[in-house]
């Protein structure tokens, strides 16, 4: 048993598991709280999953509610006929690659940099950038800087505003400083430069960190939406993912006021309309949540990672 | 010999300071590069007045953006603009010169004159853009239609050109004054400067979007109308400040809005304690695959954004969900729970608590597992039980997290964010829905009400910002421990 752990001459703890009535109703509420929460997070996504895989007329009819029935793939194939989409398509995945890449190079570097205590003007510096965590001058003088920048209606938007950040950057600096300081030193000593420093130890060693921040930042950038809507407003073939989702679930929700006012009867064409938006508006749903759902459950530890370290600096 | 060692300890020291000022008038320089107001490259009132030299330089799109009519016309030519954009070029890529001189400045002898002889060169390049501006700014001013295009030589042309001839001379003094190097002279900086030097971009990108914006403030204390510019003319003072307060209109909406605001952000922090006890009760699940498994599910809509969220509540509440059409096969009438304006306080913070609760437990469960084992085994043989090894060991535990994390959050108390509320916003809702950050966001990009919308954001961001200090001035007092 687990005595052997104790120290001699220690007494024993009473026996832990002795189970009385109190607990058992106990666990039961306590398992099934959670069971039925951890099915409310889930269900909406089973749900949406097989609304789009299954018969679109019996989904009409509101015939699928627990089981898919009629499976197909049309849904899926036909997105590729929506030319906005695959715009969007692109746009967000190039922005998730180019800018998560960035992001993840800066910070190590950066974060690398905030560790040389040699450096001048080390600590105003790391100030100066860790500060504006915790400001922003607004929305509107945001917007207007952006718009100053040139770049408003320009993909580089997305990319260069996020090249700093300041949270990834304390935790790479938090990881850094725990990578034993000897390693850097001999390094030095044998002649190499801050560069060959961080590009052949620093790199390699902080992998797990920068690993973690590439998957907050990927997530980020893919459900990005804020963005796109304020400062691509001329130009729609830059729109993310996000933003045509929001466009396409706005569209029906205004036919569908109309039908529920019952002051415009809708012509049959519109109605098939209707009815396509709604597929596309799941189908889309789904295309923008699966690689969240596929990339999580593998990469969980690397959040919590995440969460632990970023704690140690509150 | 100890007269010629302190004269050429003065002289070390006047160089220094020739130093000083060049480094300080290049920054200027290259600040200056970025402002629309000192644009030189603004010839005719027809160029967009928030393109800035630098992008005139680089987007000939930006630059003729409003001038195609007037090309079209035949009251300029397109030549002219060419002309303009190659030679705003040709400024950009000459400023390189001063940039890499400030840099190598910090650097040894050898290294500092080689970027003065950069420096030397950019600024020259600059010059020849400045003549070309002016050649084609002659082009422009002998237009047919002189009242629509207005042709002027900005004032920011007289700055810039000042300031390049004024690095330029400095330069050439500095090259002239200081020793030649030896033969053993090396290219090398110090350390420290080289570190510094390899931080500058980032130091650089976050004064551009963290601080820069800060100098968008001024547009509260003017008219200002999108497009338009700032000027003495229409300068406000305090009108929108005011303008908030003695508006009657004006006046209710801001006080609803912040109604909903407060109201929402109290709720939050009315119930910031459930995630401490969803991970204290999490962790009475002993069976750890199905605790990984809950924990697993638990946090996925952390990860999913705001619009996939209001997605799925279409797909479950909407009249077309699955709940109305339980209700329909039950013989009853369809209804859009998305579109009713009850509850919506409620609502709101049930969909933040589905999204967030999950993810927001996992730093407490953490804490749970960093607990002294020792402690729950003492509290057993005093014979405590489930809930009191839980009020009186767990949370003592999980309590400072709790306070760090609770401070934070007041800080953001006028900070909801946008895009929950967005996406939920409906003409049922939206007397409720409409907190701080979506009434800036319908005003200011709507609407166009700049300045007033600015004035709302400044408020916030003091506000925060006061709150924030003052949290930490608590924690510290309280704790003995600084939260930032």
């Amino acid at each position: 048993m687990k005595i052997s752990k104790r120290r001699a001459g220690e007494i024993p703890s009473a026996p832990k598991y002795r189970t009385t009535i109190g607990d058992v109703i106990f666990n039961i509420l306590n398992y099934s709280f959670f069971i039925i929460f951890a099915l409310s997070c889930i269900f909406p996504f089973y749900y949406l999953l097989i609304n789009t895989i299954s018969d679109n007329d019996l989904v009409r009819k509101g015939a699928i509610r627990l089981i898919p029935k009629g499976i197909h793939l049309k849904n899926y194939i036909s997105l590729k006929n929506v030319a906005d989409l695959m715009q969007a398509f692109k746009i967000t995945t190039l922005r998730t690659l180019i800018g998560t890449a960035i992001m993840v190079a800066a910070s190590g570097l950066v974060g690398f940099l905030v560790t040389k205590k040699e450096m001048w003007g080390r600590s105003f510096w790391y100030r100066f950038i860790i500060v504006t965590m915790y400001f922003n001058a607004g929305l509107i003088p945001w917007y207007l800087n952006m718009s100053m920048l040139g770049l408003t209606d320009n993909f580089l938007g997305y990319i260069i505003p996020g090249i700093v950040a300041p949270y990834n950057i304390i935790l790479v600096k938090t990881y850094i400083e725990s990578i034993p300081a000897e390693l850097e030193e001999s390094a030095y000593i044998d002649g190499a430069s801050y560069v060959t420093v961080f590009l052949r130890i620093i790199w390699p060693l902080s992998k797990p960190i920068l690993a973690t921040i590439a998957i907050f930042g990927a997530v980020g950038h893919w459900n990005s939406f804020q963005d796109s809507l304020i400062i691509m407003q001329n130009s729609s073939n830059l729109y993310t993912l996000q933003h045509r989702l929001y466009m396409y679930l706005n569209q029906t929700t205004n036919i569908g006021q109309l039908m529920v006012s019952g002051t415009t009867d809708l012509p049959a064409s519109l109605q098939a309309a209707l009815l396509d938006t709604k597929t596309i508006k799941y189908t889309v749903s789904m295309v923008t949540v699966l690689p969240i759902l596929f990339v999580y459950p593998f990469m969980q530890r690397y959040f919590e990672k995440g969460i632990m370290l970023g704690a140690v600096k509150g | 010999m100890q007269k010629s060692k302190t004269l050429k300890e003065s002289n070390n020291r006047a160089i220094d300071i020739l130093f000083y000022i060049y480094r300080f008038v290049d920054i200027i320089l290259v600040i200056s590069l970025f402002i629309p107001v000192l644009n030189p490259a603004r010839i005719c009132s027809l160029i967009n007045s928030n393109m800035s030299l630098f992008t005139s330089g680089v987007s000939y799109s930006g630059l003729t953006k409003n001038t195609i009519r007037a090309i079209n016309r035949g009251w300029v030519v397109k030549e002219t603009f060419t002309l303009l954009y190659i030679s705003s070029l040709i400024c950009c890529i000459g400023f390189i010169g001063p940039v890499a001189g400030c840099c190598m400045s910090l650097g040894s002898l050898k290294l500092r004159r080689l970027g003065n002889l950069l420096s030397v060169i950019g600024n020259i390049l600059s010059l020849t853009g400045f003549g070309g501006i002016y050649i084609s700014y002659l082009q422009v001013a002998e237009t047919n239609n002189p009242d629509k295009i207005q042709p002027l030589i900005p004032t920011g042309y007289f700055v810039i050109l000042g300031l390049i001839l004024l690095v330029l001379i400095l330069s050439v003094i500095l090259l002239i004054v200081q020793p030649k190097p030896g033969k053993d002279d090396v290219y090398e900086m110090e350390r420290k400067y080289k570190l510094f030097l390899m931080l500058t971009p980032f130091i650089a990108l976050t004064f551009v979007f963290s601080y820069l914006p800060l100098w968008g403030w001024r547009y509260a204390f003017f008219d200002y109308k999108a497009g338009g510019a700032l000027s003495a003319d229409n300068f406000a003072g305090f009108k929108w400040f005011k303008f908030l307060f003695q508006n009657e209109a004006t006046k209710k909406d801001i006080l609803r809005v912040l109604k909903n605001t407060l109201a929402m952000s109290g709720l939050g922090l009315a119930t910031s304690w459930c995630s401490m006890a969803f991970a204290i009760f999490l962790c009475e699940i002993k069976n750890l695959r199905i605790r990984r498994l809950i924990q697993t599910c638990t946090t996925i809509p952390n990860f999913i954004s705001w619009v996939l969220v209001y997605s799925l509540a279409t797909l479950i509440f909407s009249s077309e969900g699955i709940i109305s059409n339980i209700i329909v096969n039950r013989g009853g009438e369809a209804v859009n729970f998305l579109m009713k304006g009850e509850h919506t306080w409620l609502k709101m913070l049930a969909w933040g608590m589905w999204k967030g609760i999950g993810w927001s437990a996992i730093i407490y469960i953490a804490g749970i597992s960093g607990i002294d084992q020792q402690l729950y085994e003492a509290a057993t043989v005093d014979g405590a039980g489930r809930f009191r090894k839980m009020w009186h060991v767990t949370v003592p535990g999980l309590l400072p997290t709790f306070f760090v994390l609770l401070l934070l959050q007041i800080s953001n108390i006028l900070s909801n964010g946008l895009e929950q509320y967005l996406v939920f916003e409906n003409p049922y809702n939206t007397r409720d829905i409409m907190v701080l950050d979506l009434y800036v966001y319908k005003l200011g990009i709507d609407s166009g009400k700049i300045p007033l919308t600015t004035v709302v954001g400044m408020v916030k961001s003091i506000v925060s910002v006061t709150l924030l200090f003052g949290a930490n001035r608590l924690s510290k007092a309280v704790r003995g421990e600084s939260i930032i």
